[in-house]
């Protein structure tokens, strides 16, 4: 009986085996499919790169030429385009940042740098030989990058190269190759970035905006002792079970605000629900402080937290804030508490606190955008009247309160009337320049039963 | 001879049952993902309200059925058991499929309309929730054993970027570049977000920066990368370095 049923064996194992094949083989075919497919995007946004780069060369010297201001604008509008689309579309390819850095940096401010140009073309103010010279510059260099580009495409071509296959396992030997001639072209387009200067301007990504120091901080560098003890009594000394330092790397003093930073552990709780603190080693200030405490649901209302919030600054020594808008998230409000001097609502010079809706403590507290802006300021007297400025809005935008605020643009602050109000059943806030009446900003408030949000 | 009778019935059953999980291989795991990610966009779909479900919208449902006597109990936004058996008996008496969750049409019988159609058009679907939830995911999966701090650093740090022009100007965009992130690259990124990143992320969206602007962090125990090390070095937090 058992003879017979000899063939059972070897039929279900060669059986296993032909679907293992179909299966191995439907593995491997999904493989190359997508492998291809991956292939096919990388090669799209490389030549998508070259053509935008191409795009803002060129744009860039037709604005160099160009006397008129209307084809300026719109030959800068094309540049910023086409600046955003390439960096955007760099930054998808499977580089490393190292090899990238630079030139998705070029490619962020000639955008920006545009963006600024199309501003003072439309108050009316004519390019500058400064100006021109930059534009120059930054021509040369798209320039530069471009040749590098058509370089590395050929010789991309030519080799048969795959940019899939930076990012997959393929034989040692033909992946070094490869890799050898894509990156020493790219490191050759970074060093002729890093020559690009300096760009100076107002714009958010411009090296001033990003290398500014803190304004508000006065006064002498304190020890780290000193910084400890200005934590404990911040936090109040005697709830302090234990206060431990962070450890500084060397190049500490770089950062925006150079600061000490403590973790604290307060009496009876857990070694994971510390206190975390950070005192500006100039001078002596709480920047910012952490409470990692879980929050249960409490049963305080907005208002009392916001008088907890209130008192609160007023024993750390703000005076005359003014609470903004908040936001209820885990069982805490975040209140948003503005300067104001006189009765200018001082928007950059902005602490948040946030309290806890269970005993009422404040969890969490960030001074760090009052201590980058605060300074004595020469607020500019009105040129225009509060009925003046209304005139310059939308007539059907209901306005439903007014005042005056300094409103940060770029480098700089600018004096503005304020009108809150409803659109179409939407809230915003139109900025007027309280100086010459143009309109500065607009902004659209999302409000739900959580609190309020800007956009 | 009937030892080997069971052994080419144990052969038998083994290839059987290699071959069943073979083809559930083949055919299960595409079915997986597809639940996987419809699930994660049901977080953010507010238009459905079922148990568990918080706000204004359940407030609103439940005002109408005290009203109407189907709910005896507190007006509180939470939707829990007495008001799913209110909702299912509301349900019954009106024809509609007892279900016990209030869906377009059992809002329409309840004379309400779920709030997402009464905002203004101008201010539908914006909101900060695709970001907050994304960054969840990218602190999960980059540093879910760090201290909260930790977490809210790495946080700071992928925002520090979005600012930054040397990285793109997205939350997305700066999170799913390739080569940065390894979580990203092997997929934790996908991990649903235990509370802790939430918290962390939201902490980090609403400005907290325990980096000081810092854009670059990196765990010395595991960091391959030899030009990490060029980078300026600036504090500590839990086990990862923060530079610029």
């Amino acid at each position: 009986m058992d003879r017979k049923r000899w063939w059972i064996v070897p039929t279900v194992l060669g059986l296993a085996l032909v679907v293992a094949l179909v299966w191995g083989y439907n593995e491997y075919s999904t493989k190359n499919e997508l492998g291809v497919a991956l292939e096919n995007h990388y090669q799209r946004l490389f030549f998508d790169v070259k053509k935008h780069v191409e795009n803002v060369q060129v744009n860039l010297s037709k604005a160099m030429l160009s006397e008129s201001r209307d084809q300026n604008v719109l030959l800068l509008s094309q540049i910023m385009n086409e600046a955003y689309f390439a960096q955007d579309k760099l930054a998808q390819m499977p580089i490393t940042h190292a090899e990238t850095a630079k030139t998705e940096k070029f490619l962020n401010q000639v955008a920006d740098y545009s963006y600024y140009l199309i501003q003072n073309h439309l108050k009316g103010e004519p390019l500058t030989n400064k100006q021109r010279e930059t534009l120059a510059n930054l021509q040369g260099n798209s320039a530069t990058f471009n040749n590098e580009l058509a370089k590395l495409q050929s010789e991309l071509a030519d080799k048969n190269f795959l940019l899939g296959s930076l990012n997959r396992r393929q034989s040692k030997k033909v992946r070094e190759g490869n890799e050898k001639i894509f990156q020493t072209s790219l490191v050759s387009i970074e060093k002729n970035m890093a020559k690009t200067p300096e760009l100076i301007y107002d714009g958010p990504f411009s090296d001033q905006m990003i290398n500014r120091k803190p304004l508000g901080l006065e006064g002498d560098e304190v020890s780290k002792k000193e910084g400890e003890r200005i934590a404990r009594e911040f936090f109040g000394a005697d709830r302090v079970q234990e206060i431990t330092a962070f450890e500084e790397g060397k190049d500490i003093k770089e950062i925006r605000i150079p600061s000490y930073t403590f973790s604290i552990r307060p009496k009876n709780t857990s070694k994971e629900l510390a206190v975390y603190m950070g005192v500006s080693k100039k001078g002596g200030k709480v920047v910012w402080m952490a409470n990692a405490r879980p929050v249960p649901k409490g049963k305080l209302s907005i208002k009392e937290a916001q008088d907890k919030a209130l008192k609160y600054l007023k024993d750390k020594g703000f005076d005359s804030m003014e609470p903004n808008y908040y936001l209820k998230y885990d069982g805490t409000v975040l209140f948003n508490f503005v300067y104001k001097e006189g009765d200018v609502t001082i928007y950059p010079d902005l602490v948040k606190v946030k309290v806890a809706l269970d005993n009422g403590e404040v969890v969490g507290f960030d001074a760090s955008s009052y201590y980058l802006n605060h300074h004595m300021r020469n607020i500019p007297k009105v040129n225009i009247t509060m009925e003046d400025a209304r005139d310059k809005v939308k007539l059907d935008f209901e306005v439903n309160s007014t005042r005056l605020a300094l409103i940060p643009k770029g480098n700089e602050e600018i004096l503005c009337y304020e009108f809150k109000g409803k659109y179409r059943d939407g809230d915003y806030i139109v900025y007027i320049n309280a100086l010459d009446g143009s309109e500065e900003q607009i902004l659209q408030i999302i409000k739900d039963e959580n609190g309020t949000l800007t956009f | 001879m009937r030892g080997g009778n069971y052994l080419k019935k144990f052969t038998i059953m083994t290839m059987i049952f290699v071959l069943v999980f073979l083809s559930i291989l083949m055919f299960y795991e595409p079915n997986k993902n597809f639940i996987e990610s419809t699930s994660r966009y049901n977080l953010y779909a507010p238009q459905i309200l079922y148990w568990g479900s918080r706000g204004q919208d359940v407030k609103n449902v439940q005002w109408q059925l005290v009203k109407w006597k189907y709910l005896i109990g507190k007006v509180d936004g939470i939707y829990g058991a007495e008001t799913y058996r209110a909702v299912r008996r509301f349900q019954a008496k009106n024809g509609l499929a007892v279900d016990g969750v209030v869906g377009p049409k059992t809002a329409a019988a309840l004379g309400i309309t779920l709030r997402g159609t009464t905002t203004p058009a101008s201010a539908q679907g914006i909101n900060r929730k695709n970001d907050e939830y994304l960054l969840a995911r990218a602190i999960h999966g980059e540093a879910r054993g760090e201290p909260y701090i930790g977490k809210v650093a790495v946080g700071a740090v992928i925002l520090n970027r979005v600012k930054s022009p040397k990285f793109p100007n997205t939350v997305a965009g700066v999170i799913y570049q390739p080569l940065a992130f390894t979580a990203v690259a092997d997929g934790q990124i996908n991990l649903t977000p235990g509370k802790d990143s939430i918290k962390a992320a939201r902490d980090a969206l609403n400005g907290w920066d325990p980096t000081y602007g810092s854009l670059y962090y990196w765990n010395p125990a595991t960091a391959t990368s030899k030009w990490i090390w060029s980078r300026k070095v600036t504090l500590k937090i839990g086990k990862h370095w923060f530079g610029l």
